[in-house]
């Protein structure tokens, strides 16, 4: 299964306001000073396509943020709006209506996920460095929330089989996402829309933001299931599910749980396995586990039944240690399962162990700290900036970079890896293809889009699909990227031009 | 799938490097570790007007 994680990071200019934040990230991306290649191909994109089987017209935005449309911004293509630009590494990175958006390339492995995703957060801090030298200081940020109602995503995307029905996908999935925030949550101080006094701190920070159980929005009314069909591969063959109702996780193990717990419940899935739990009001209940001071975490099911959602999540786990097995689905599967396990039992038996792995509880025990530290209450407005700076990626200043400089944070991944993950791609999908391509040959690219490269100008451009390469082809087509002295050698060795 | 692989020789993939979770390797060189004194007192660095400040466009 491959899979990969889009971050949209927020940022912070001096002076500057969100009417200026799609310029301003336009800017950050632009400062990117490695090797990349663009623009993006946006012909192939088709976001309006519902699993359900038909088509939208539009997709829903926020109409609250529309406010901050400025006319005076003209840009000669969505691409150079969106700086687009494909990187070394087959990274997407690009200014998403005014984040600085990194986008994995597709992974086959957690490892290999959780280094570029920590990559991801290197090359955008260092883009912003670079753009700082202009004389505009930019702070970056890795969190979903702007603490005044708006609100912007990390999306999961997980490729699977096309012949698993989409009702079998939505009711499996649904009380698994609705739960997993016990781990996979950042924390957050406070409600939004602010009023909504009683809670003072939450598990999920997208949680306010979930309103619907499924839809194919993301901009606005977003859901638990998104429904939007954009496999990015041969659509007779896979559907991508794409998972918008997550938070961005600083904890390099809370990313690997997140995604290698999903993963595993779509293995399970995959094999016919079938949930026999429903979630009433799932977007409800996604809400009151996050905002639940007792931490006890009940979850109303359909049928007058209730269950913890330690409780739901364990049914998950141990079905998936019954149903799949390393030799079968591979390392990752004894892996996630050890993050899993282990996470499930802290939490029971007290969440404020599980600091090292899970986000929001660091987060909550260090604003306990603070609290405790100079007598605050909880509706003072600092404990809100204590916990945006937990997602500052700036290693001097950020809350978690503290965690993990003071030992505190537990890794997943080692240094050397992160550093190499942000120019080399995996060597076992075809990111490893996109990004060869890249390194050797970015200048006689036209466009890019997951699938495909259109090489070649001058009105000679041609095609290559890049197909779904299992581990060894990938690695052997790269090579051969690699080692050609032409563009139009590596084609032919690729005997792949269309 | 334009991409014809068939011809391909199937080299075998480099070994995967043994991982373990929490793997070490030179880990996060680039600040000094601090105490939790020191932690408690980055925390007092942080301003506290930064979420007021802070407003985004909305996103995905």
């Amino acid at each position: 299964m491959l899979f990969g994680l889009e971050t949209e990071y927020g940022m912070h200019v001096d002076g500057k306001g969100p009417a200026e934040m799609i310029a301003e990230a336009r800017s950050v991306v632009r400062a990117w000073r490695g090797e990349s290649a663009g623009p993006w191909d946006y012909a192939s994109e088709s976001p309006r396509l519902d699993m359900r089987g038909f088509e939208v017209d539009r997709l829903n935005r926020d109409r609250a943020d529309q406010r901050w449309d400025k006319v005076s911004d003209h840009y000669e293509s969505q691409s150079d709006e969106r700086a687009d630009r494909v990187l070394t590494n087959g990274a997407r990175f690009y200014n998403d209506h005014g984040h600085p958006e990194y986008a994995t390339p597709e992974c086959r492995t957690l490892y290999d996920l959780v280094a570029h995703d920590k990559a991801g957060e290197r090359i955008v801090w260092e883009s912003a460095k670079a753009h700082s030298e202009s004389g505009e200081p930019v702070s970056i940020y890795k969190n979903n929330t702007d603490f005044h109602g708006a609100s912007y995503g990390c999306h999961e995307s997980y490729l699977i089989p096309r012949d698993i029905p989409y009702e079998d996908l939505r009711r499996a999935l649904v009380p698994f996402l609705v739960t997993r925030q016990l781990y996979a949550g950042a924390g957050k101080v406070g409600v939004e829309p602010s009023g909504r006094s009683g809670t003072v701190f939450q598990l999920l920070q997208r949680a306010d933001f979930i309103t619907e159980e499924a839809s194919i929005d993301t901009l606005s009314r977003r859901p638990v299931f998104n429904t939007r069909d954009e496999p990015h591969a041969d659509p007779e063959l896979y559907r991508r599910l794409h998972v918008v109702s997550g938070d961005a996780n600083m904890n390099e193990r809370a990313t690997a749980l997140k995604v290698g717990a999903t993963a595993a419940v779509l293995r399970m899935v995959a094999k016919d396995w079938r949930s026999e739990l429903v979630v009433r009001e799932p977007a409800k209940a996604m809400q009151a586990i996050s905002r639940d001071p007792s931490c006890r975490w009940i979850v109303e099911l359909e049928g007058n039944r209730t269950m913890a959602a330690v409780d739901i999540q364990r049914v998950y786990a141990e079905e998936a240690a019954e149903m799949l097995s390393r030799e079968e689905d591979g390392e990752d599967i004894f892996t996630a399962m050890e993050l899993w396990m282990a996470a499930l039992d802290g939490l029971e038996q007290d969440w404020s162990t599980m600091a090292h792995s899970v986000d929001w509880v660091a987060k909550r025990r260090l604003i306990d700290m603070y609290r405790e530290s100079e007598g605050l209450d909880w509706d003072d407005p600092f404990l809100r900036s204590l916990d945006l700076a937990y997602s500052d990626v700036n290693p001097e200043t950020g809350l978690f970079r503290a965690l993990e400089q003071e030992g505190t944070a537990r890794s997943f991944v080692s240094e050397a890896d992160i550093v190499r993950a942000m120019e080399e791609p995996p060597a076992d999908t075809r990111a490893a293809v996109r990004g060869a391509l890249v390194e050797r040959f970015g200048t006689e690219i036209a466009a890019l889009s997951w699938g495909g490269v259109w090489l070649g100008a001058d009105g000679s451009r041609s095609y290559l699909d890049l197909g779904m390469p299992n581990e060894e082809e990938a690695g052997a087509a790269a090579t051969k990227v690699r080692k050609a002295l032409s563009l139009n050698e590596a084609l032919r060795s690729l005997s792949a031009i269309s | 799938m334009a991409l014809q692989m068939e011809e391909r020789p199937r080299a075998p993939l480099s070994p995967e490097p043994e991982r373990k979770i929490g793997d070490d390797g030179p880990r996060r060189p680039d600040v000094s570790r601090p105490d939790s004194k020191r932690l408690l007192e980055r925390m007092k660095r942080v301003d506290p007007e930064q979420a007021k400040r802070y407003r985004q466009r909305s996103g995905e």
